[in-house]
Formats: C-alpha cells, sequence, structure tokens
C-alpha cells in the first residue's frame, strides 16, 4: 500500500532508514528531470540528484513540514546544481561551461514545471508523477491508488489547473523580474 | 452539454476515457465553443511538457544506488569538530576538489605529527597535480574471475586484468574491460556486456559510472579519490605514514593508508567489494610531477593480508582512440531486458527471498526457464542454461541480509547433473518493477 509522504518521512526517521528508498522511488525520476534543466547534463544531473537525496536523508530531522517533503527536496537540489555550477566554472576557467550548462532544447529548460508541480497538493501531485513519470496509465494509477477512475480523471482535471494557475504566476513574477532588471 | 460540463469533461477526453457518446457531446461542444476550445488546447499543451518531462527521466534508476551510499553514511562515525562540519557537505569536482584538499591540508597541518602531514600533503598535490585532466587510463590487476562483476573481490583467485579508459574532455565517455566483460559509455548510452554468458544490456543515456565499475571510476577521478582519502584519514583516524624512496633514478613519495570499513566482522559482505573491505593502500607518487605513478591495495581478510588489487599503469591526457568507446557484439548475443509486471504477478511479487529462491532452483532443475526467468534479471542464455540444467536442490536455509545493501541471501546446497555439489548463498535483491525477488548474484 502507498503511504503519504509524511508516513515515509517519519518512518525514515523512526529507524526504517529502508522507507526513505520508497520517497526515492516516488520522486527520483521529477528530481532527474528537474535537474537536468537545471545543469543540462545527464550524468551530472544524475550524481547531483544521488547527493539530494543523501543530504535530504542526512537532514530529514531537520525538516518541519514532512508533508511537504518534495518541495524541500527541490530546495536541496537547487542548492546542489549551484554547487556544482560554481564548481565546474572553477574547474574549467573558460567559456566551455557556460554552453555546456545551458542547452537549446526548450523542453530540458522546463524546470519550473517541476517546482509547480511541487506546491501541489499530495494527492494531486501523485497523480500527476506516476501518470506522467512513472509512465502509468489512467488505469493503472487507479489501481495503485486504489481509487475509482474517475476520481482519477477528476484528481488530473483539478491538478492541470492547480498547475496552470501556478505556472502562470510564475511567469508573471519572471516578466515583472526582467522588467526591473533592464537598463 | 452545457460548458460546465464540457470543463468537467476536458481531462478524461484528452485521456480517450470518454465513452463514445460522451465524447461524440463534448467535441461537439468544442466546435461551437471557442472558450472550452481554448481551455482544451491549454490542457493538452500542458499534458505534451509533462509526457516530455517524463520521457526525459523514464530511464532513470537510482533507489540502488542513493540507498547504499546512505547505508555507507549511517555506518560512519559522527565527529562534531570542524573537520566533520567541513567535511559534511563535500562536493568533488576537480579544482573545487583540489582547492577543498587545500583547505583540509592547511588544517591538517597545525595539527598532526610531521610524519603524518607530509603524507597528507603528498596526497593533496597529487589531488591538485590530476585536477586538470583531460583523460587518463588505468591498467590494473584485481583478485576476481573474469566473467563475474566488475566490483568483486575475491582474494583467494588469481589476478585478472581490469582496464579503465575516461576521457573527461570534450565529452565524458568511458570503458571499463576485463576478460569476460565489458561496459561502455560513447556519451549518449551505457552497455554492458558479458562474453562468458554471451549477453548485453543498453541504458538509453549517458552515466558517469554503471554496472558495479563506480570504484574504479572513484580510483579514476583522482583528484576526488585523494581527497576522499583526506577526509577519511582525518574522521576516522585512520592511519598514515609516508616514506621517499628511489625508483630508477626517481624520487617517489609512498604514501601508506591503513583503511576500514566500519563493517562489523560478521557481516556477510564484509571483505566482499573495496567499500566493505579493510584495506592497507599505498600511493606512489613522483616527487617532481607529484602525479600518482601506482597504487597497491592489500585486503587484511580472516585468512590474512592478501594484495587485491594493483595499479601499475597510469596514463595521463594521453589521446584515446574513438574506437575504444565503442563495441561490436556478437549477432546472436541476447538482450537484458528489465523485468516488466504481468498479470498472476502477485504469485512471485508475494513470495518470500526463501520461497523465490526454491521456485527458482526448482524450476532449473526441471528446465522449466520460463519460470526460471522470472527470477533473474539477466537472459538465461545457454551457457547458463547448461550450467544450471538438472540440478537438483538438497537444501535451504535461513535468509540473512547484510548492512551495506537491501539484499537477502538464502544458504542453499545444490547437486548439479554431473553429480558436483555446491553450498553457497543466494543473493536476491527485490525489483522495484515487479515487486519480485530476483538473484543479484551468488550462483
Amino acid at each position: 500500500m502507498e503511504l503519504t509522504d509524511r508516513e515515509y518521512v517519519e518512518r525514515s526517521r523512526d529507524g526504517h532508514p529502508e522507507d526513505f528508498g520508497r520517497l526515492v522511488d516516488r520522486y527520483q525520476k521529477p528530481l532527474f528531470s528537474y535537474l537536468a534543466a537545471r545543469v543540462g547534463n545527464l550524468p551530472q544531473a544524475e550524481e547531483a540528484a544521488q547527493e539530494s537525496f543523501v543530504r535530504a536523508f542526512l537532514s530529514l530531522k531537520k525538516l518541519r513540514k514532512p508533508e511537504s517533503f518534495y518541495s524541500w527536496l527541490l530546495g536541496i537540489a537547487g542548492r546542489v546544481a549551484k554547487e556544482q555550477f560554481r564548481l565546474e566554472l572553477h574547474q574549467r576557467r573558460d567559456c566551455e561551461v557556460a554552453q555546456t550548462m545551458t542547452t537549446d532544447n526548450d523542453d530540458a529548460k522546463d524546470y519550473p514545471l517541476e517546482e509547480a508541480i511541487a506546491v501541489l497538493p499530495e494527492n494531486h501531485r501523485q497523480v500527476i508523477v506516476l501518470r506522467y513519470y512513472e509512465g502509468l496509465s489512467c488505469q493503472e494509477v487507479a489501481t495503485r491508488l486504489d481509487m475509482p477512475i474517475g476520481t482519477v480523471t477528476k484528481t488530473l482535471s483539478r491538478a492541470y489547473a492547480l498547475l496552470r494557475q501556478e505556472l502562470k504566476a510564475r511567469e508573471r513574477v519572471e516578466q515583472t523580474v526582467n522588467q526591473i532588471q533592464k537598463p | 452539454m452545457n460548458c460546465a460540463e464540457c470543463r468537467d469533461n476536458l481531462a478524461a477526453l484528452a485521456e480517450a476515457l470518454l465513452d463514445c457518446n460522451e465524447s461524440l457531446q463534448c467535441r461537439a461542444h468544442l466546435e461551437t465553443c471557442a472558450d472550452c476550445r481554448a481551455e482544451y488546447e491549454a490542457i493538452t499543451r500542458l499534458q505534451q511538457r509533462l509526457t516530455a518531462r517524463g520521457e526525459a527521466a523514464a530511464a532513470v534508476r537510482i533507489v540502488e544506488p542513493v540507498m547504499r551510499r546512505i547505508h555507507r553514511e549511517e555506518y560512519k562515525p559522527e565527529r562534531e569538530n570542524i573537520m566533520s562540519r567541513l567535511l559534511k557537505y563535500r562536493w568533488g569536482f576537480g579544482l573545487g576538489a583540489a582547492a577543498c584538499a587545500a583547505v583540509i591540508l592547511s588544517v591538517i597541518l597545525l595539527t598532526t605529527p610531521r610524519a603524518e602531514a607530509r603524507a597528507v600533503e603528498a596526497l593533496a598535490k597529487g589531488a591538485q597535480a590530476a585536477a586538470k585532466l583531460n583523460s587518463i587510463h588505468l591498467r590494473c590487476q584485481l583478485r576476481t574471475v573474469p566473467f563475474d562483476n566488475f566490483a568483486a573481490i575475491m582474494p583467494d583467485q588469481g589476478f585478472v586484468n581490469i582496464e579503465l579508459w575516461k576521457q573527461f574532455t570534450p565529452e565524458l565517455k568511458w570503458r571499463v574491460e576485463k576478460p569476460g566483460r565489458v561496459a561502455l559509455m560513447d556519451g549518449k548510452s551505457t552497455l554492458l556486456f558479458d562474453r562468458h554468458a554471451n549477453f548485453a544490456m543498453r541504458l538509453d543515456q549517458p552515466s558517469a559510472s554503471a554496472f558495479d565499475t563506480e570504484w574504479l571510476h572513484k580510483m579514476a577521478d583522482l583528484s576526488q579519490t585523494l581527497n576522499d582519502e583526506l577526509q577519511a584519514i582525518q574522521a576516522h583516524g585512520w592511519p598514515v605514514t609516508v616514506t621517499t624512496e628511489s625508483q630508477g633514478g626517481r624520487a617517489k613519495t609512498v604514501v601508506t593508508v591503513e583503511a576500514k570499513s566500519n563493517l562489523p566482522e560478521d557481516d556477510y559482505l564484509k571483505n566482499k567489494f573495496f567499500e566493505t573491505t579493510d584495506t592497507r593502500r599505498v600511493y606512489v607518487f613522483d616527487e617532481e610531477s607529484e602525479l600518482l605513478e601506482s597504487v597497491n591495495v592489500t585486503m587484511h581478510g580472516s585468512a590474512g593480508d592478501v594484495s587485491v588489487l594493483e595499479i601499475n599503469q597510469i596514463d595521463y591526457n594521453t589521446l584515446i582512440d574513438a574506437s575504444v568507446f565503442s563495441i561490436e557484439l556478437p549477432a546472436d548475443v541476447s538482450w537484458m531486458q528489465k523485468q516488466q509486471s504481468t498479470p498472476g504477478d502477485e504469485k512471485y511479487s508475494n513470495m518470500t527471498a526463501e520461497q523465490s529462491a526454491r521456485t527458482f532452483f526448482e524450476a532449473c532443475g526441471r528446465g522449466d526457464w520460463n519460470e526460471a526467468g522470472k527470477f533473474t534479471m539477466f537472459p538465461l542464455t545457454d551457457p547458463i542454461k547448461q550450467y544450471l540444467d538438472g540440478l537438483e536442490l538438497v537444501s535451504l536455509g535461513t535468509p540473512f541480509g547484510s548492512a551495506v545493501n537491501q539484499d537477502q541471501f538464502v544458504p542453499y546446497n545444490i547437486k548439479f547433473k554431473n553429480g558436483d555439489v555446491k553450498k553457497f548463498n543466494l543473493a536476491l535483491r527485490k525489483d522495484e518493477q515487479t515487486g519480485r525477488w530476483l538473484v543479484d548474484g551468488g550462483l
């Protein structure tokens, strides 16, 4: 049976580190996808994803809202990506890094999508992750979460609305920041 | 159908989950309503974005390496001193690692006896010298068997040649090879080929390391490895010594580190892999170039000290021919597929490790390769079938675990068709995809 993020976090803290593996399993793909977009290099994204999970495990006691595990994990991953970028720049000291750390692929730059997924309510997030990152059909999601298929489509529908709302809000913020930064 | 009813159904329409009648009604409404049509298009655009993101991450499987690292971290003693705080959030990339080494060096020089400080200085200089590599080629000898996985150490076996070619720039590529097995990453995908069993596996993405070659990649990432040694020396209080020798008329600095795995002596995986072994590591640096020239690793096992790894040639920044990062596979190679969930899987996923081992061996005994194949990560090729066909399961023991990973080990006693008897432990790993216990080693 699938437990909530809160339950897995609490079990991991209570001396069952194997339950942290369930959280890794649940979020490895969205986290990798987020980091691939941030660092633009797949082996480094995988390395950074591993490092992020390990740091999250070591800091699990500090997580004040266990239900916000994924959002907190993305925060850690963002810092790991920045450290990687900084160290790469130091290592190579030329523009080569800038070329490898960015990409022309628009899909790969789409990391705000994973940030928006992080702020969804947990049941909505779970359905999105299973449907798109685990590649399950709606029927398979319904079986996995033991819910009627109609509930899955309704949850998806609501999740799409929330995601679009969140992405629009982020775009507005970005536009405002860009305007402020214009000389 | 009105706008509210239509919008309620848009997600189901996009998933093709409406029945024929509902779908027709919904589409008819979309034909006439620009607002609902715009809403539907926005949903399908978002679906496309999500699908693209999901597909890009489809091959990622990092549960096992993350949990291995977590288990290792759990065995590290906690030391709340300035050094452990410095080391807690370490990252090691080239000069970054060397810079970190320099910080540690400055602290250690102030706090440790002179001999130890000299050893640490040699390691730190080696880390710095190796920080801007374009490529590296290691030739090693490891006590193991030619066809088993790349990480297994077998002190009672002879030496097997093992080589690593690694290109860092302009694009990361690598190849690890021993007589029975090759793993390579060509910048786009990662491939394993087992010559002995004639099977191959491809990951459709590049990787920094894979197929149990992580330890050798760590060796090749010298600045990181030496930096790790510096950290471990300080964090765990590992004894370290340094001597100066003359070899071939050149002065060499020889640093010896006594490393502890921190695993209990009675753990089954103790002394099976580098990370689980108590070792003496001898690093030889050229004093002029400050580069590492060779490494010898001696295992402190229950049967005494045994030299298990010798890295006797390290080539820095040589041009590696592009053909090294490709391989021609035999036409009849069997491809290793990830186990897929199939109807009736509950029968297997509900089995205990012991029941899985029993079902596997019994299926091999009667040559039921379809059933036996439910429990393997690798294809049952002809050489493997010949090895297992007709075996008789004499007995199974009580399964046990290790602190290193989440595998279960099932003691077994089997009798082969030719009368040979084998008593060993079958390693079984819980498969994330199917929930089955799959054979991970010990055959």
